[in-house]
């Protein structure tokens, strides 16, 4: 039993509905801050379990859990001749899996229509019970934003079945090192995990023995006396009080029973090490009917990198059958755990590396690039060092020193595998400019790009006009077509020399110097204190 | 894989409940449906359970035969023939799903294929006519997905009072036998006493007819093991009652009475069949003790003073000592066999006669013509 596929609607960053499709062993979701990573897992926790951070979402229902532009365009409808009905927040989970405990929870109950066995989570209007009060609402045109009083939550299976969390074969745990909002008294996650873990037999014995320690309190002759005691101190009433411990709650044990690592209670212990122990508590969890989905949030917060490559290494070899949903924005992490896990999100898109053509490429490739391509607001691509150096200092000359990365710009160089990172960044709709040289044919380099000729994320950026000359290097035509010739044509042989500080007397021998010294060079205009003029095309790789 | 399918046809008081839920006790590690047609005996079922084993296992599921059609029937699959949500069932006792009456006063009926109208009521709740016949067309729609669910959710379904069953039910019953479900049926073909289907489809087995319709009506590939000794003997009814109870029926092979040492110890004082004069109503009433059995609540006759139920109603239910208050046809075919009793009748008649543990009485006057056979004349003791 897996979670094979989640579609949210509504909830959060998530505008209309976004799918997302799983692995059903590792899943590492990575992506900047606010891409909506986290929001994922609390959804998929949410329809599991009914709860949002560690409280059942049906009492703290509030109209920030909707989306921000779809709750302006249903206020902003409310005015006109065509008001839309108040909008409903979905989370449906399509499970995977051919055990008949899935079979219950079979139905076409979902947006697809499809036979198919899962969840579907909802926070919709109560129409049933608020028909009446919403339409005087709506009338006293008052609303300025969603009425979420007016609004219920129901958990349902694709059979169209009211369920709980109980009926659902796939257990959540969500381990959220991160938070701070757990400190009081035991943590619930540790104790829904524990619980999790034990077999029906072992929890009815917890609870009994729980019974029995309460039933010995209250029968104890000392707070018998007391009880007298204070029945006849406190004249309240011609009533008897007493003080008992609360025998009413069901489920008492699991939140009155404290959690101990070494004798010191959970919560005071780290939290890396609360992380840690949640985590393998989580995987240890071995039933036959259920699975479990561990949903681990973050895992580089508060972990050494010792802890960290535990944890990491815990992940992947003693994960077992169980699904894991890990988000993170550590390279590191991502790296670890292997790139054909990972999906990138960004602003409701999503890419796979696994499904990219390029994904042997970006496997091979150390993953840190790759990262840094998908987590930056825009990118330029250039092909080596030299390159990210000049294009680096165009950008600063034109921006008032700042450095692109400092705007959200990471110039990456990518050697001779830009159309591998295009498929990336086309797929995540990063907005990117190539900077390329046109090696003397601007015909091959058109039809290398076609098809980005008319994209509106990408941006092609080469010389069109192709240099030629007679320097030849050791039997070979010098290339008049790449960055250094392309520079000293932009400018002049003194300026170059000013700023490299050579001393060449022709042309060709300060090309020949560039040419043999590149990086060198680089450097020299990087950091020069006065500026070149740089060749048309870089200046449209930097533009706006 | 076709699933074993058995009928076992009881006799009244054969312990029908006791042994359906003997057979689900047995069943352990996989899932159960134990479903039936009424709610009361939907409790008794639940309360057996209590009885012989403390508690319903976690594997039993006990709904009634609506609540299944509902849940499992229409509402996994309905997406392939309508959107909104059913907001539950009503209970109709006459064709549903009127469009108008013509000038003459004939009525016309909502097309199958509007579909809120044929099957709903203005508020979507659908007719308890048509349900079976919804989750059959959603079984259709979807390719089997629905009838494909269920035995894979319940790899056992166990039906009591199979006989209340009629219409689209028995299309349910068949698409359960041809699937790999176990099914178990129990009924007494004697005791059809719900009319609760209006539809004329299988109308010929209607009335008691569910053996032949298992019979006639299943492909030859589907066994269907039809069982008529392992219920056959009442726990309940003495050898007086079980042999003029059965005359009902002569088609169908007369029911014993047990000889459990523990049914038939401590035997009572009264006991036999009688005819009742009107005259010694009262006396009987005060003497004996009976439970009154009567057609509906408007029957004449009915001493008030005295408890009294309709026969309907007291199916199930069992009485030491019961007097009846016969309707005309009743009297009819006590006087004479051969005369017509319409099957609901006759069925109602069975139940009545079938609710007494030592003693029957038939509360009318007879006349001079012979008594009918096993019967005797209650003579008050003077």
């Amino acid at each position: 039993m897996k979670i094979e596929k989640v579609k949210i609607t509504n909830f959060k960053c998530y505008e209309g509905t976004f799918t997302l499709a799983l692995n059903d062993g590792l899943n590492v979701i990575v992506g900047a801050n606010e891409s909506g990573k986290t929001t994922i897992l609390e959804a998929i926790h949410l329809a599991l379990t009914g709860l949002l951070h560690g409280r059942p979402l049906k009492n703290d229902l509030t109209s920030y859990l909707f989306n921000l532009v779809a709750q302006n365009k249903y206020v902003q409808s409310l005015g006109t001749a065509s008001p839309l009905p108040p909008p409903a927040i979905t989370i449906e989970l399509f499970f995977s899996g051919s055990s008949n405990e899935l079979a219950e929870l079979e139905g076409d109950g979902n947006s697809e229509r499809a036979k198919r066995s899962g969840v579907v989570y909802k926070i919709e209007f109560d129409e049933e019970n608020y028909k009446g009060p919403y339409e005087e609402l709506v009338k006293a045109g008052e609303l300025t934003s969603i009425p979420v009083e007016y609004y219920t939550t129901t958990m349902r299976s694709f059979a169209r079945k009211g369920v709980t969390a109980r009926n659902i074969p796939i257990k959540s745990a969500l381990i959220d090192s991160s938070s701070t909002r757990l400190q009081n008294g035991s943590d619930v996650y540790v104790s829904r995990i524990i619980r999790d873990v034990l077999e029906e037999k072992e929890r009815a014995s917890i609870s009994q023995a729980h019974r029995k320690l309460k039933e010995a309190f209250v029968a104890n002759p000392n707070l018998k006396l007391i009880n007298e005691r204070i029945t006849q101190a406190a004249k309240i009433s011609q009533k008897a009080v007493s003080i008992s411990v609360d025998l009413s709650s069901q489920t008492a044990w699991e939140s009155s029973l404290m959690t101990y690592i070494d004798l010191i209670p959970f919560q005071y212990i780290g939290k890396g090490e609360q992380c840690v122990i949640k985590t393998k508590l989580a995987l240890s969890a071995k039933k036959n009917a259920e699975a479990t989905a561990v949903l681990l949030e973050e895992p580089e917060n508060h972990l050494s990198h010792t802890r960290l490559n535990e944890l990491i290494a815990d992940l992947t070899e003693k994960h077992g059958q169980k699904q894991i949903i890990i988000s993170t924005h550590s390279s590191f992490v991502a790296n670890k755990l292997g790139l054909d896990h990972l999906i990138v999100l960004r602003s409701g898109e999503v890419a796979r590396i696994s499904e990219l053509e390029a994904s042997d490429f970006f496997k091979k490739l150390a993953g840190y690039d790759t990262l840094r391509l998908a987590l930056a607001a825009k990118a330029i691509l250039v092909e080596g060092d030299s390159d990210e150096l000049v294009v680096q200092r165009a950008y600063m000359d034109a921006n008032g020193g700042r450095l692109p990365i400092q705007d959200g710009i990471d110039v990456i160089s990518v050697g001779t595998a830009f159309l591998r990172f295009l498929e990336l960044a086309d797929a995540l709709k990063i907005p990117v400019a190539v900077v390329t040289d046109n090696d003397g044919d601007t015909t091959v380099v058109e039809k290398k790009y076609a098809a980005f000729k008319d994209s509106s994320t990408v941006r092609i950026c080469f010389d069109p006009v192709v240099d030629t000359g007679t320097l030849m290097i050791k039997d070979k035509p010098y290339n008049y077509n790449t960055l250094e010739p392309k520079l000293l044509k932009a400018n002049d042989r003194a300026t170059l020399n000013a700023i490299l500080g050579t001393s060449a007397t022709t042309d060709d021998e300060l090309r020949i110097h560039m040419r043999a010294n590149k990086t060198e060079s680089a450097l020299a205009i990087f950091n020069s204190k006065t500026a070149v003029t740089y060749p048309d095309y870089i200046q449209k790789a930097i533009a706006p | 894989m076709i699933g074993e399918n058995k009928i076992v046809i009881a006799a009244a008081g054969s312990g029908k409940t006791t042994y359906l839920v003997e057979e689900a006790v047995k069943i352990k590690g996989e899932r159960v449906l134990i479903t039936t047609y009424t709610e009361s005996n939907e409790a008794e079922i639940r309360q057996k359970f209590f009885e012989l084993v403390g508690h319903v296992p976690a594997n039993v599921v006990i709904m009634t035969w609506f609540s299944f059609l509902i849940t499992h029937g229409v509402k996994p699959f309905q997406g392939s023939l309508f959107e909104f949500p059913v907001s539950g069932m009503v209970l109709v006792s006459a064709q549903s799903g009127l469009k108008f009456k013509t000038r003459q006063g004939q009525p016309v009926f909502w097309a199958e294929n509007e579909i809120d109208k044929h099957y709903f009521d203005p508020v979507r709740r659908v007719y308890s006519d048509k349900l079976p016949k919804l989750a059959i067309r959603c079984n259709e729609k979807s390719g089997g997905a629905v009838m494909d669910r269920i035995s894979r959710i319940f790899p056992h379904v166990l039906v009591d009072e199979v006989q209340d069953l009629a219409g689209y039910d028995l299309d349910i019953l068949a698409a359960l036998a041809r699937s790999s479900v176990r099914l178990l049926m129990v009924g007494d073909p004697r005791q059809v006493t719900y009319l609760t289907h209006h539809e004329r489809r299988y109308q010929k087995y209607a009335d008691g007819g569910i053996v032949d319709f298992l019979r006639n009506e299943l492909p030859k590939k589907v066994p269907v093991d039809i069982d008529e000794t392992t219920l056959n003997r009442s726990h309940r009814n003495s050898a007086v009652i079980c042999t003029v109870s059965s005359r009902l029926f002569p088609i169908l092979p007369a029911s014993q009475a047990c000889d459990c040492v523990r049914c038939r110890t401590g035997s009572a004082a009264w006991n036999g069949a009688f005819i009742l004069r009107t005259a010694d109503y009262a006396h009987y009433l005060a003497t004996v003790r009976p439970m009154q059995l009567r057609d509906k609540i408007t029957s004449l006759g009915v001493d008030q003073r005295w408890p009294a139920m309709n026969f309907g109603e007291s199916k199930g239910r069992g009485f030491d000592h019961v007097v009846i208050l016969p309707t005309e046809p009743m009297r009819l075919w006590l006087s004479d066999h051969a005369t017509n009793l319409k099957p609901q009748s006759r069925a109602k008649f069975y139940v009545a006669l079938t609710r007494g543990r030592h003693s029957v009485a038939i509360a009318m006057d007879w006349g001079t013509s012979p008594l009918p056979t096993g019967f005797s004349l209650y003579e008050r003791a003077s």
